[in-house]
């Protein structure tokens, strides 16, 4: 039990890390020192949080633009990410890459594509390759709902599926794609039609539960492990914020607010209040120093420019 | 395919009046498709959301039920979707939010829209237009800024535009709609969305699919695409100050330019400047200068000067940006060098450095 509790609250201080971020994020955005698009995940970081308990370092996780809390939860620098937003020398990719291109393959995170679905058979081609140069090691992909209405989706799933590769297929099913609700996109449902491919597929309503989400996938990926064949998680969550930008949209009228709202009711980093007050004061020092970082580095100049083209 | 001028009729001021925004003009442009021609569907990510394609269909799928229609996110399948259809009697107009996206359908454009006529002696034809909106500034990145025109204009069988006034939009839309059987790319740029024109500005277009004169005068011609024009525009007004007189061609028509133009143009300044919004290998700079090598590479008084993206992917940081896409005083200076053979210090250069910062009208990426 007292596991149980150190986990919920190491878990939950990996969540809130990637809230707080992001939510420093809509406070600087303002400001135009972040001057790329933010796909935020706030709602969604209990996914990346319980996927990444289970992961190795030498894991391979392929993300999306919408991929700060993959980033983070797999281990990647936040003041590195943070001076990438800011356009800085200092950032993982000097400033070429911003928030939709996130990488740090040190820790796995292979880099973030911003074309729906398109990391997806590369994340296959991973597996094989892991396979075939006998690492024990499993490709990770993650991507949204929307991505699965792309045909490369199938053609993925089933090549995966063919020569049977260690890798692990994550929805994170949002329910919607920019604006649009899943009714007025799919005519399937996604992981009854995973299994169509002959792969074992889960799903997880509930995903604002970190601990719930770390221990399927900890099955899973144990299970991947063991046998190297391919599997699908999907994972039901909630995106609070307009699809990209800082702010919100429920005026717009294509969601639910009360939804969200009720979403929130469930969600512990706005329940557990007396944690996030306990836990804050730390998460805020390790985020200013990352400001302070980028706030810090120089400008990419004519020299970087024209560097890593070939 | 007719590029020659047609007799056209004048646009009425409700479709277009004096003071236009180019996101207004394709507004127009989308409700006079709809509105006239009963077989024109509108098909894309995002065509039935509040946000509209940027404001330009918006609400347009309450007026005309059925005929705008959401697609799944598959770019692929929905480009064969709207081919099928234009084989069967539909006018699909298929929207991407950004050229990037197109990348996705461009099996179904190569392979089957540009070749269908072709390919089968003229027994089909493939009557569709496709929007594709060109990405700049804040952070769009390698994967949200392209400028693909030279990569589709390669390709015999289709038509690839690029308006850079409203009214250009409201004459081309309606034209390729109208009148031509085929498939027609048009790539929109983001920049000049909320661009307010005063239309009696522009000398009024005589050929919906072919080149424009923007300006005339004797010094240096001047060939540029899309926002390129505009820019174009400016320096030469900035220069005229000075007594450099530039003659400047709205390309427009990618695939299919104003050959005869261009030459009468070059043989009459000597000189030649091509601006594109593009890489410049392989692309409309190197069409255009083919186009003179070909026909009479003697008219030429100086070597040309090209100017575009720097040969990289784009960077997504503003510092690396603004070094990445030519600015007004690259602009300039390369034509005072071409026409004046040097710098002229007596010029005054514009301490602006960023082109987007100029000419975009709203914030944030998108
Ligand atoms: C191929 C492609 N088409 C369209 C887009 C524009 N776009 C960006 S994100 C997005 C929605 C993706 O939805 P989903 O896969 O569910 O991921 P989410 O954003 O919900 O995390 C769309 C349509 C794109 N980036 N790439
Ligand atoms: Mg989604």
């Amino acid at each position: 039990m007292i596991a149980g509790v150190a986990r919920y609250k190491e878990m939950f201080r990996q969540a809130l890390r990637i809230r707080l971020v992001e939510e420093k994020i809509i406070e600087l955005y303002p400001s135009d020192k972040i001057q790329s698009p933010v796909h935020l995940s706030i709602g969604q970081e209990a996914v990346a949080v319980g996927v990444c308990e289970h992961l190795r370092r030498e894991d391979l996780v392929f993300i999306t633009y919408r991929g700060h809390a993959f980033y983070l939860a797999k281990g990647g620098s936040m003041p590195q990410m943070m001076a990438e937003l800011y356009g800085r020398r200092n950032g993982m990719s000097q400033g070429k890459a911003g928030s939709m291109h996130l990488a740090a393959p040190d820790v796995g995170v292979m880099g973030a594509s911003a074309v729906v679905g398109s990391t997806i058979s590369v994340a296959v081609g991973a597996a094989l390759a892991a396979r075939l140069k006998k690492k024990d090691q499993i490709s990770v992909v993650c991507y949204g709902d929307g991505a699965t209405e792309q045909g490369t989706y199938h053609e993925a799933l089933n090549f995966a599926s063919l020569y049977q590769l260690p890798c692990l297929f994550l929805c994170e099913n949002n329910g919607l794609a920019v604006h649009a609700t899943l009714a007025e996109r799919q005519s399937y449902k996604i992981a009854e039609h995973a299994r169509v491919y002959g792969l074992e597929t889960i799903r997880i309503e509930d995903g604002w539960d970190f601990t719930k989400v770390g221990d399927v996938c900890g099955e899973v990926l144990k299970a991947i492990r063991g046998d190297g064949r391919p599997r699908v998680i999907e994972v039901l969550t909630c995106r609070y914020k307009e699809h990209v930008g800082p702010g919100e949209d429920y005026a717009a009228g294509y969601r639910s607010h009360a939804e969200v709202q009720a979403w929130m009711a469930k969600d512990p980093l706005c329940t557990d209040t007396a944690l996030v007050q306990a836990l804050r004061p730390a998460l805020d020092a390790e985020i200013d120093e990352a400001v302070a970082f980028a706030e810090a580095g120089a400008m990419p100049g004519i020299d970087d420019l024209l560097t890593d083209v070939l | 395919m007719n590029i020659s001028p047609t007799n056209l009729s004048p646009i009425s001021s409700e479709i277009m009046p004096a003071r236009m925004s180019y996101r207004e003009a394709l507004a127009a442009a989308m409700r006079e498709a709809l509105t006239r021609h009963d077989h024109t569907v509108i098909i894309g990510q995002g065509a039935t959301d509040f946000k509209g394609i940027f404001g330009t269909i918006t609400g347009l799928h309450r007026e005309f039920p059925g005929r705008v229609i959401e697609t799944p996110l598959s770019e692929d399948a929905a480009t064969g979707v709207c081919i099928g259809a234009a084989l069967n009697g539909l006018y699909p107009i298929n929207t991407h939010i950004r050229a990037d996206f197109g990348l996705l359908a461009i099996n179904q454009l190569v392979n089957m829209a540009a070749k269908q006529k072709y390919m089968f002696g003229g027994l089909f034809s493939v009557p569709m237009m496709v929007r594709l909106v060109i990405g700049r500034s804040w952070g769009q990145g390698a994967q949200h800024s392209q400028s693909l025109q030279s990569l589709f204009a390669h390709i015999p069988g289709l038509v690839v535009l690029m308006p850079s006034t409203p009214e250009s939009i409201v004459r081309s839309y309606a034209h390729a709609v109208a009148h031509h059987a085929g498939p027609v790319l048009v790539l929109e740029h983001r920049l000049m969305y909320e661009l307010v024109f005063d239309t009696a500005m522009h000398p009024p277009v005589t050929n919906p699919f072919g080149s424009h004169i923007q300006r005339v005068g004797k010094d240096v011609t001047i060939v540029a695409t899309s926002i390129m024009v505009l820019e174009a525009l400016r320096a030469s007004a900035n220069l005229a100050r000075y007594g450099i007189d530039c003659e400047i061609i709205d390309l427009h028509s990618i695939s299919h330019p104003d050959r005869e133009m261009i030459m009468t143009s070059v043989a009459k300044t000597g000189k030649l400047l091509v601006a594109d919004t593009s890489w410049l290998a392989y692309g409309v700079a190197a069409e255009v200068c083919r186009i003179v090598a070909e026909s009479d590479p003697g008219v030429l008084k100086a070597p040309v000067v090209t100017l575009g993206m720097a040969p990289a992917p784009c960077p997504t940081a503003k510092a690396l940006e603004d070094l990445y896409y030519p600015n007004l005083r690259d602009l300039m200076s390369a034509i005072v060098r071409l026409v004046r053979g040097a710098d002229d210090p007596a010029i005054e250069m514009p301490s602006e450095h960023s082109m987007s910062d100029f000419y975009k009208k709203f914030r944030g990426p998108f």
